[in-house]
Formats: structure tokens, C-alpha cells, sequence
């Protein structure tokens, strides 16, 4: 008996902690990182009961990188937000809106979780409280017996009928709130930017994403998209910087001189031929980083550079 | 566990009654999972469903230049009928669907079918090899190296296609592999082919 008792409550204990844990995971501000806080909180489409930050799936993975470029161009996470549910629909928002009748919804598990609590409390108690008396345990299950002088004895039951009871309730409130929250939560709002418009500043800016996580090979890939759509200098430049960072210095100088060609001198084109020479002729590189220092003295890079030629 | 007790208590058809409601709203949940379950199971009935891309929606754009070079933009297409298919090279049923969608180009391009391969976050060397194992080498490929066209066109994975009538509409979208029969009975009337 008493063995069955400390199992049991290691058993409780056990699962409260899980719930605790559990609860502290779900709520908890998953980092400072804005995208990565906006994916938590979005349902992956292609996915069951996974976030788009934590799936693997390719999808996902495309939508963080949408949503980290559309963060960088200073779109809000509400318009976000309506971007993807105006394409993966509301089931995308993994916590149904906190008003109205999403507000239901919030509702619903903490009147469910009192409505089952209760009578189970009750039940509970009145379980013990002969068995403290001194009478037979088992008898405890019957609850018509007077037990007490508190209550009369069929309380429970009737406790019993009223929680389930409120379960019903509860149950036809969701089923007949569920369909109208689906239809105030669509949002109505006219077509944003993002759906015309042009590609290019969003290409660029997701080549940067991936930049900045070291994906070289997918940023290039992404730049030469680019590039394909608008043929422009600055494009130019930021995919040779790319290709000199996985080492692919020949498609680097010779974008480097396209842009030469056309705007002589400009620094920044004398700075990525420099670090293109750099691997196959450190003397023509030598000669071009010079050029590049008597250009742009005052280039952020300028300092690294003037120690680069004046050691190399 | 009370039902005894309470049959001794109460008369007879009301105690019978309380025994009746838990099981009720036992009925009442399962109702309800079993509606979320077919709301759920099937994607035509949510109304709230992905509304960039339902059919009879206007296609969101898709412009760019393809592997080969050649400008490409699905507006200007008004008047053909566009199959626009979302594949990659890492993806096995893209490379079993491949063949097909460039026998069907074959088929119907003097009905003014036009079919634009999009690959999603893919290599352009990974998807040309692709293209030459498959011998797909024709069809018209617009690289989406980071998905942005996938997740702008709300595709929830690849393979995915769009039909695009010649009115310039979505007309149909499938999530998965197509085959000839889809095909046949989805394409074929917007060709105008009986």
C-alpha cells in the first residue's frame, strides 16, 4: 500500500514536472532574434505539429529565409504574418488570435481543465476522509456512504453530471466558434508589395541572409539570379566578393573588370580584382590594391588592406 | 464507478438519465475530433485555404530569366495555357515527373501549352545534370535558388504544379506528383481538347 502511494506520487511528480517543462518551452521567448521568434510562432504548412523554425523540411526552411529578407526590409511582423497567411492560409498561426472569438479558444482548456479539476479534488477528498476515520479504504469508493458531517453524500456524483455538463457546453461552444473564427481571422486587406512588384531587392537581400550564415555557394547562386533580372554593378561586385570567398577568383576578376571597363577606377570593382589576383598573381594584385588605396584612402576596408599590401 | 450508488438513491429513469450525460459528452468530443479531423484531412473544404493560389485566383507573378537565358514572365503569357511545376534535384518524385512533363510540352505545345519548371533551392549545375538524365533539357527552368517563388506562390513542398488558364487564372493545383491521368483530365479541357 504504501509502496503503490510513493509510486504514485513519483508518478504525479514525474508528470508535473513534464507539464512544467513543457509549459516553460512553449512560452518562453524562444531568443533576441526576431525571424527566428516570427518562425517559432508559425505552423509549418508541409509539416504536422512542427514550427517553421524548428522543421527541416524545405519549405520551412524557404519561409525563414523570407522572412528574415522581408525583416531586413523593414516589413513589420504583422505584415508578415499576412503575407504567409494570405498563402498558407490561417492554420499557419499557430496561436489563434486572443480576442473575439479566438478569445474561445483561449478559454476553452482553462474552464475545461477547472470543470475536470474540480471533481476530481472533490472526489478526492472525499476519499481520504474516511480512510483517515479509520474505516475500510475500499468502502471510500462508495460515495452514498455519509462520510462526515460535512456533505451530504451525493455530492460527487451530482459533481460529476455538472462537470460533464460543462464539457458538453464547452464542446458545442468550440464547434460552433471554430467556423466564425476561421472567417474573422482571414485578413482583408488589399494585395501587398510583396506579391508584384520587383524580385530584385528581395533576391539581394536574401543573398545576404545566407551570407551572413555562411551559405557562399547559395548566396552566389542567388546573386547570379539576380543579376540575370538586373544587370547592375553593385550586383556585380557583391557576387564577385562571394566567388572570392569560395575561391572561385576567375568569374570574380573578370566581373570585376566588366565593371571596370565601364566605370574605370571605381574603388570598390579595384578592391575585389585586388583580392581576385590575389591567389594567381600577388603582383598585378600588389599594383591593384595600391590603386585601389590611392582611390578610396578613406574605405572601410582601406585599413586591412594597406596592412595586407605592406606585409604581402 | 457511481452508477451503483446512485440507482439505490435516485428513482430509476433519473438516475438512468445522469448515467446517459457523460457519455454524451464523450459522443461530443469525438463528434468534434472527428470534424476537425476531416476539416483537416481535406484541404478543399477550408475555405480559409491558401487564397494567393486558389484556383479562379490570379497567379502571382513569376518573372526571371531562365537557365538557357531567355526572359520569362508568366504575364505576357496570357492567352497560352501555362503549366508551372515546382521541382528540385534533391526531390526522387520530381525526378519520376520530369519525363512526362516534357512529353507533355512536346504534345501540346502547337495548342499553346507552355510549361515553366521552377527549381526550388537548387543548384543550376545540379538542376542542368537533372534536366540531361531526364531528358528534359527543353523545358523552360527558372531558378529560385532561396524558395522565395515557392513560398510566394504558397507551395507547401515540391513537387507541386499550377495550371494557368489562357484567361490568366489558376485553374487547378496539385501537391505532389502529377500523372498522365491528372493531366488528362485537368489540362486537356484547357486546351480545349475534347
Amino acid at each position: 500500500m504504501r509502496g503503490r502511494r510513493i509510486a504514485g506520487t513519483l508518478l504525479l511528480l514525474v508528470l508535473l514536472l513534464g507539464a512544467v517543462v513543457g509549459t516553460y518551452r512553449s512560452v518562453r521567448p524562444v531568443d533576441d532574434d526576431p525571424a527566428r521568434r516570427l518562425a517559432a510562432e508559425l505552423r509549418c504548412p508541409a509539416c504536422q505539429g512542427e514550427s517553421v523554425a524548428d522543421s527541416r523540411s524545405p519549405i520551412a526552411a524557404a519561409m525563414r529565409d523570407v522572412i528574415t529578407a522581408q525583416l531586413g526590409q523593414g516589413r513589420s511582423p504583422d505584415e508578415i504574418r499576412t503575407y504567409l497567411v494570405r498563402r498558407y492560409g490561417a492554420e499557419v498561426l499557430s496561436a489563434p488570435p486572443a480576442r473575439g472569438w479566438g478569445l474561445a479558444l483561449w478559454l476553452v482548456p482553462v474552464l475545461a481543465l477547472g470543470a475536470g479539476a474540480f471533481p476530481a479534488v472533490h472526489a478526492y477528498r472525499r476519499h481520504r476522509r474516511p480512510a483517515a476515520a479509520g474505516s475500510r479504504p475500499r468502502a471510500a469508493d462508495a460515495v452514498v456512504r455519509p462520510a462526515g458531517p460535512s456533505r451530504p453524500a451525493v455530492s460527487a456524483g451530482r459533481v460529476w453530471t455538472a462537470g460533464a455538463v460543462t464539457v458538453l457546453v464547452l464542446v458545442g461552444g468550440v464547434a460552433v466558434a471554430a467556423p466564425r473564427l476561421a472567417d474573422t481571422s482571414r485578413p482583408a486587406r488589399p494585395p501587398d508589395p510583396a506579391a508584384s512588384a520587383d524580385p530584385v531587392p528581395d533576391l539581394l537581400a536574401l543573398a545576404r541572409t545566407m551570407e551572413e550564415q555562411n551559405r557562399y555557394e547559395v548566396a552566389a547562386e542567388i546573386y547570379r539570379t539576380a543579376l540575370h533580372q538586373q544587370p547592375a554593378d553593385e550586383i556585380r561586385l557583391r557576387l564577385a566578393f562571394t566567388l572570392i570567398r569560395i575561391g572561385q577568383a576567375a568569374e570574380a576578376t573578370r566581373l570585376a573588370e566588366a565593371v571596370l571597363a565601364s566605370r574605370p577606377d571605381t574603388p570598390d570593382a579595384l578592391l575585389m580584382l585586388g583580392l581576385a589576383q590575389r591567389g594567381n598573381d600577388p603582383t598585378a594584385s600588389t599594383r591593384t590594391l595600391r590603386r585601389f588605396l590611392d582611390r578610396a584612402p578613406g574605405h572601410p576596408a582601406a585599413a586591412e588592406i594597406r596592412h595586407l599590401v605592406g606585409s604581402g | 464507478m457511481t452508477g451503483t450508488s446512485h440507482r439505490r438513491r435516485l428513482p430509476g429513469r433519473l438516475a438512468l438519465r445522469r448515467r446517459w450525460v457523460p457519455l454524451l459528452a464523450l459522443l461530443g468530443i469525438g463528434a468534434l475530433g472527428a470534424t476537425m479531423a476531416v476539416r483537416v484531412a481535406d484541404p478543399e473544404s477550408g475555405t480559409d485555404g491558401s487564397p494567393v493560389s486558389a484556383p479562379g485566383a490570379p497567379p502571382p507573378p513569376l518573372t526571371g530569366h531562365s537557365l538557357s537565358g531567355t526572359p520569362v514572365d508568366l504575364a505576357g503569357l496570357r492567352g497560352r495555357v501555362v503549366v508551372v511545376n515546382l521541382f528540385a534535384s534533391w526531390c526522387g518524385p520530381c525526378r519520376d515527373e520530369l519525363p512526362l512533363l516534357a512529353e507533355t510540352r512536346r504534345r501540346w505545345t502547337s495548342r499553346d501549352l507552355q510549361v515553366i519548371a521552377v527549381a526550388v533551392r537548387d543548384s543550376t549545375t545540379a538542376v542542368r545534370a537533372l534536366l540531361a538524365e531526364t531528358g528534359a533539357e527543353e523545358l523552360t527552368v527558372l531558378p529560385d535558388p532561396a524558395g522565395a517563388t515557392a513560398v510566394n506562390w504558397g507551395a507547401f513542398g515540391v513537387p507541386e504544379t499550377f495550371l494557368v488558364d489562357r484567361e490568366g487564372r489558376i485553374a487547378d493545383r496539385a501537391t505532389g506528383p502529377v500523372t498522365a491521368k491528372w493531366l488528362d483530365r485537368h489540362l486537356t479541357p484547357l486546351l480545349g481538347i475534347p
